[in-house]
């Protein structure tokens, strides 16, 4: 029972994470029916950004995450501006090979820049370590999960009280409608694509601070296809849950199919969950079921 | 004073829609377009409200010209910004998943103004139907209450000018009669209106003058009532031709008066 309530527990605090990096995808795609398939990439980007921020120039953490996370806003703006805005209007589908293609072109312009080598992140936050009789949570997965839900919140303040989270969500809805209002829909993408890298950025610091940083963490960017299929890709809320629910099979996979001598599944057991999750509900548990003749 | 000159508006680069399509709207004034489908009736609205590219399609000659200043090319925000320019187009433009008072604010995104509040009362003066619903998503409202939401939408934009891309879509006969009298209104108001319109008798009722296009230009243009009483616009338009009974010597007839005069 102890061990369940540990590896359930440890599942929630990187299933936080998770859940954060499906509402980066969830976002783009309720936008512009986009899959962002350079997600991993973003994450190493925003990763190393505030590496040199943090690490390099050796600002203190106060001034290095705000300036880290809006240059990993900025290059995510760049981005969109450079590649996806041209494409407005056409086919969705078109953006999403565009995003196919973005991620090899950033993941060898980080190779390029900073090498295939592992970099030691350690930021030393507050040991906030929980021990209750048995049961201990270790201090670095509980400060991610908590930034990942501080960071999940103000997305969601962002779109549901403010004027422009308004009109993120008439774009998503319909970008020639909303252009027809007046509202600026190339404008209101690029900005959808800068809170993405945001959030991809605060993930990727979060999932870094376990450990190193090396360009093979794009790896971690997978992740997102699990939690948003699962979730449903339009859906917000299930990407909470579905990011929960992806964590806590990984860890509960860590902690009793792994030691029976299968080494490697707690990697491939969210995939499986997807594929038991897509056979019964194809758009996913919350994802909103779309009739479309054929 | 919006002027259309000789435009020609293609799609893909191959399909053409609009062939040289010229016409001139006063300030002021409700004017009526009527044209069977595919006469490129929304083509030019579109090209009007600066929306043509995101439909793929393009000005390959010609000019659009308010107050002679040319407007071709410009985004749709930004000629909303600088001309008051509103396009609410066919079928019911609303988000569907957001309430109607959502709906109304997102309207008056394009401005930065505090008065937003007032309008919405305003706006709802108009449409008292809106106010049970406010609370609602607007998926759920009726065909009716949606095209009211739609105009309501482009009302929170402030426009000077409204391009109303059939506004009686799918709408009941009484709905119908209510909304284009609350169109009239908003005329007497003093926002010029270009009406689009399939139901051509109800449109031209209200109109100041109208103009007939077919295949991509204007091929007859008038005071609305003497459109009314013309000839061919009756017979094509409004199902009122001769009072004879037809026979196929009419239906061959109807193919040489296609050649509008």
């Amino acid at each position: 029972m102890i061990d369940f309530l540990q590896a359930v527990g440890d599942g929630v605090f990187i299933g936080l994470v998770y859940a954060l990096l499906g509402l980066c995808i969830v976002i783009i795609f309720k936008a512009s029916e986009t899959f962002n398939f350079a997600a991993g990439e973003f994450l190493v980007i925003g990763a190393f950004v505030f590496y040199v921020f943090f690490f390099d120039l050796g600002l203190p953490i106060i001034v290095a995450l705000p300036l880290g996370l809006a240059t990993a806003g900025l290059v995510g703006g760049l981005v969109e501006w450079f590649t996806i805005k041209p494409l407005l209007g056409r086919s969705p589908l078109s953006m999403t090979m565009v995003t196919l293609g973005l991620a090899f072109l950033l993941r060898s312009i980080v190779q390029f820049i900073w090498g295939s080598e592992s970099y030691s992140f350690f930021m030393e936050l507050p040991d906030i370590t929980v021990e209750a009789g048995e049961l201990l949570y270790i201090s670095d997965p509980i400060w991610a999960g908590l930034f990942s839900v501080v960071t999940f919140v103000l997305v969601l303040l962002f779109l549901f009280r403010t004027r422009w989270g308004l009109a993120i969500r008439a774009v998503s809805e319909d970008q020639a409608k909303s252009m027809a209002f007046g509202i600026n829909a190339r404008f209101i993408l690029l900005i959808i694509w800068a809170i993405s890298s945001v959030c991809i950025a605060v993930a990727g610091i979060m999932i870094s601070n376990f450990g190193a940083l090396s360009v093979t963490s794009v790896g971690i960017g997978l992740r997102s296809i699990p939690v948003v299929l699962i979730g449903g890709m339009d859906s917000i809320g299930g990407a909470l849950v579905a990011g929960i629910i992806v964590g806590v099979c990984e860890s509960l996979a860590g902690a009793y199919i792994e030691p029976l001598g299968m080494v490697g599944f707690k990697e491939v057991a969210p995939y499986f969950l997807m594929l038991l999750v897509l056979f019964i509900r194809p758009y996913g548990l919350f994802g909103t079921v779309r009739i479309e003749r054929v | 004073m919006l002027s259309i000159e000789n435009l020609r508006v293609v799609y893909h680069d191959v399909i053409s829609v609009l062939n040289g399509i010229s016409l001139e709207v006063k300030d002021g004034e409700i004017l009526v377009i009527i044209g069977a489908n595919g006469a490129g009736k929304t083509t030019l609205l579109r090209t009007v409200a600066g929306m043509i590219h995101f439909y793929n399609g393009d000005v390959i000659d010609g000019d659009i010209k308010m107050d002679d200043v040319s407007i071709t090319g410009l985004d749709s925000s930004d000629i909303m910004k600088r001309y008051s320019l509103t396009y609410v187009m066919e079928d019911r433009p609303i988000f569907e998943y957001l309430t109607v008072e959502e709906n109304l604010k997102v309207a008056s995104y394009s401005r930065w103004d505090n008065k937003i509040k007032d309008d919405m009362e305003e706006v709802l003066e108009y449409f008292p139907a809106l106010k049970d619903t406010i609370n609602r998503r607007a998926g759920y409202a009726s065909g009716g209450e949606q095209q009211m939401l739609a105009i309501g939408m482009a009302l929170m934009t402030k426009p000077k000018m409204l391009l109303l891309d059939e506004p009686s879509l799918g709408l009941a006969p009484l709905i119908t009669e209510e909304l284009f009298q609350i169109i009239q209104k908003l005329n007497s108001k003093g926002i010029t209106i270009i009406l689009v319109e399939q139901n051509a008798h109800a449109a031209l009722g209200i109109g100041n003058r109208g103009y007939v296009v077919e295949m991509g230009r204007v091929v007859l243009n008038g005071e609305a009532k003497d459109l009314l009483k013309n000839e061919d616009v009756r017979e094509f338009y409004l199902g009122a031709g001769e009072n004879k009974r037809k026979s196929y010597k009419d239906a061959k007839r109807y193919k040489r008066r296609k050649r509008w005069l």
